[in-house]
């Protein structure tokens, strides 16, 4: 199985599937839809060299909130938006990345954060499946 | 109390009653007729709003405004009052844009005088008010005068000349609330926000210029200054992502916490503590602080909105502020003598002529309530009724509310057809993306006018005016 991506109805929000075979990889491809959204189009080639990321949390659904939030702090801080993902390492509370990306003009504000509503990182018979709300 | 048992069978309330789930504390009540009834019922707002029902000292009722839509923890239009003294605030239930909120003003300009410069209008306002941080307009903030924002709101920029004494009394706690703890910001959040003081943000953020098109309660609009034909301003926006990152830390906060408090709920989003807990109390500052923000981020945009106005038009550009109020917000209010700390996500104030909290130049009418629709259609004043607090603890709702995903919104018409179809209705439009008008376009909305409806005749607020928009700045 491969990874994949999809927008779900939301009637004020952004609600992302994501599935991948492993959590670094659903991770990793959540980062990569989260740049999309800020984008609001499809990624570019990244420009960005590769930077390290670690993020910690309590369990595995706070870890992927975890990540998803530094990606939404980055983007508004530095406007560095990441479009590609390799995992390094990853367990329930401790993901190592390294993404690349693009710095742009204006810091993409469009995404406030993710949230837990409805969260739940869930098997499937290939891998596993998770369910994000971001407040837009 | 007794008003509110009363109308349990009313047209217009629609209750969820303790039985319909075991972990409910309170009944679920929702302002709505039938229509608005069967949209709300079509997303999960409804099971939100139970869910909502379930946190530790919630008193009456979880409240759903005629607006209601789903959301994330609370329902959009949701509103909750927990007892100071044993419940619980919730950052989730205040959401990511702290007090984010509107201000309307108003001008002596009638429509016609300003209506030849519209495109150009909006394109300096657009040009002095940026969306992002990228562009001018914008207040850069060493980290003390942050710490004065925070602490001080716009208390603060009356002593940099960018607000007046007027100003004060008709914002919202006058624009600044004395519980902020300005230490309870962490760095992440004023790394977001530093840069972003006079900015409008995006999603649903606007700035319209707007003419009073009716005035339906004759004697309340003279009290707020509103007269048929004058040309006002609304604008939409909160603490943008100094709000958004205190949210966010808090919700991780009270999430680590709720078991030490032997706390259990159905959705982690509404995460939570005690409000008298050391976590409690620290959010509730920072809280404080963000609101402030925000106050200052809407005063400052007003001050481009004056200077912008004063460049095309002179004096007779002056514009008067009528009101500014919170949506999203957690506040410390006495209702039937109980202190409570009411949460609003998605719904505003609504006081009358007799609370306190009122400004003493509109205690014959009560405190405005602004009920914005969308790009195209009419927004309303109106203002709040002294029965509300025993209705709905004080509350009505803070717009017309989103009936469409915006994914739907977007599938419906492309954004190049909203905006010829906005300016073929005479309205000037300024908004970079042609996605984000998409998803604001008008159909995305519930009726504006059956909401306002069910609010007057629910008696959570009455009818004051009218607006129609000239112009918008989408952010």
């Amino acid at each position: 199985m491969g990874v994949s991506s999809e927008l779900l109805s939301h009637t004020a929000e952004v609600r992302l599937r994501v599935r991948a075979p492993s959590l670094g990889e659903l991770a990793a491809e959540a980062g990569r839809a989260l740049g999309q959204i800020q984008l609001g189009t499809t990624p570019p080639v990244a420009s960005s060299p590769w930077r390290d990321l670690e993020i910690r949390a309590p369990d595995r659904d706070a870890l992927l909130v975890e990540w998803l939030n530094e990606l939404i702090f980055l983007a508004e801080t530095e406007r560095w938006v990441g479009v590609d993902f390799e995992v390094l390492a990853c367990d329930d509370m401790t993901l190592s990345m390294r993404g690349r990306g693009m710095v742009v003009d204006e810091p993409p504000s469009r995404v406030k954060a993710a949230t837990f509503h409805g969260l739940k990182i869930g098997p499937t018979p290939a891998g596993l499946e998770a369910d994000v709300v971001f407040d837009v | 109390m007794t008003v509110a048992q009363d109308l349990s069978h009313d047209r217009l309330i629609h209750d969820i009653p303790m039985t319909a789930r075991a972990d409910m504390r309170v009944p679920a009540r929702v302002f709505a007729d039938d229509e608005l009834w069967a949209q709300i019922s079509r997303d999960r707002s409804l099971e939100q709003l139970v869910n909502v029902a379930t946190l530790p000292g919630i008193t009456r009722f979880a409240y759903g405004m005629p607006d209601m839509h789903e959301g994330y923890g609370f329902p959009v239009g949701g509103v909750a009052a927990l007892r100071a003294a044993d419940g619980v605030i919730s950052p989730g239930g205040v959401g990511y844009d702290i007090n984010c909120g509107v201000r309307l003003l108003v001008s002596d300009l009638s429509a016609d005088a300003v209506r030849p410069r519209m495109q150009e209008l909006m394109h300096e306002l657009s040009r002095s008010i940026p969306s992002g941080t990228g562009r001018g307009g914008r207040l850069s903030l060493s980290e003390a005068e942050l710490d004065r924002v925070l602490g001080e709101g716009c208390r603060y920029l009356m002593e940099r000349g960018m607000a007046d004494v007027d100003d004060l009394e008709v914002t919202e706690a006058n624009g600044s609330l004395t519980r902020a703890d300005p230490s309870a910001v962490s760095q992440r959040a004023r790394a977001r926000g530093r840069d972003q003081l006079g900015t409008l943000g995006s999603g649903n953020h606007f700035l319209e210029v707007e003419v009073v098109d009716d005035v339906l309660d004759e004697e309340m609009a003279a009290v707020y200054g509103l007269a048929r034909g004058r040309v006002t301003v609304l604008i939409h926006c909160g603490s943008r992502g100094l709000g958004h990152q205190v949210c966010t830390d808090y919700v991780r906060l009270m999430d680590q916490v709720m078991a030490k408090y032997d706390i259990h709920l159905p959705d982690r989003e509404l995460a939570c503590a005690p409000f008298a807990s050391p976590e409690g109390q620290r959010y509730f500052g920072a809280m404080c602080a963000a609101a402030n923000f925000a106050w200052a981020n809407r005063q400052t945009i007003a001050t481009r909105v004056r200077d912008v106005f004063h460049r095309f038009f002179g004096d007779a550009g002056a514009l008067r502020l009528v009101y500014d109020v919170a949506h999203n917000m957690a506040k410390l209010e006495e209702h039937d003598g109980e202190l409570l700390c009411v949460h609003r996500k998605g719904a505003t104030r609504a006081f009358g002529p007799k609370h306190p909290e009122t400004p003493p130049r509109y205690r014959a009418a009560g405190q405005p309530v602004f009920i914005p629709g969308s790009m195209g259609t009419a927004s309303y004043v109106l203002a709040g009724t002294d029965q509300a607090s025993a209705l709905s603890v004080g509350s009505a709702c803070h717009g017309a509310g989103r009936a469409l995903s915006r994914h739907a919104a977007k599938r419906v018409k492309p954004g190049h057809e909203v905006r010829r179809e906005l300016e073929a209705a005479g309205i000037a439009v300024a908004c970079l993306s042609s996605g984000e008008l998409a998803e604001e376009a008008p159909f995305a909305y519930k009726d504006v006018e059956r909401v306002v409806n069910v609010v007057h005749e629910a008696g959570l607020a009455r009818k004051v005016a009218r607006l129609r928009p000239l112009g918008v700045v989408k952010g």
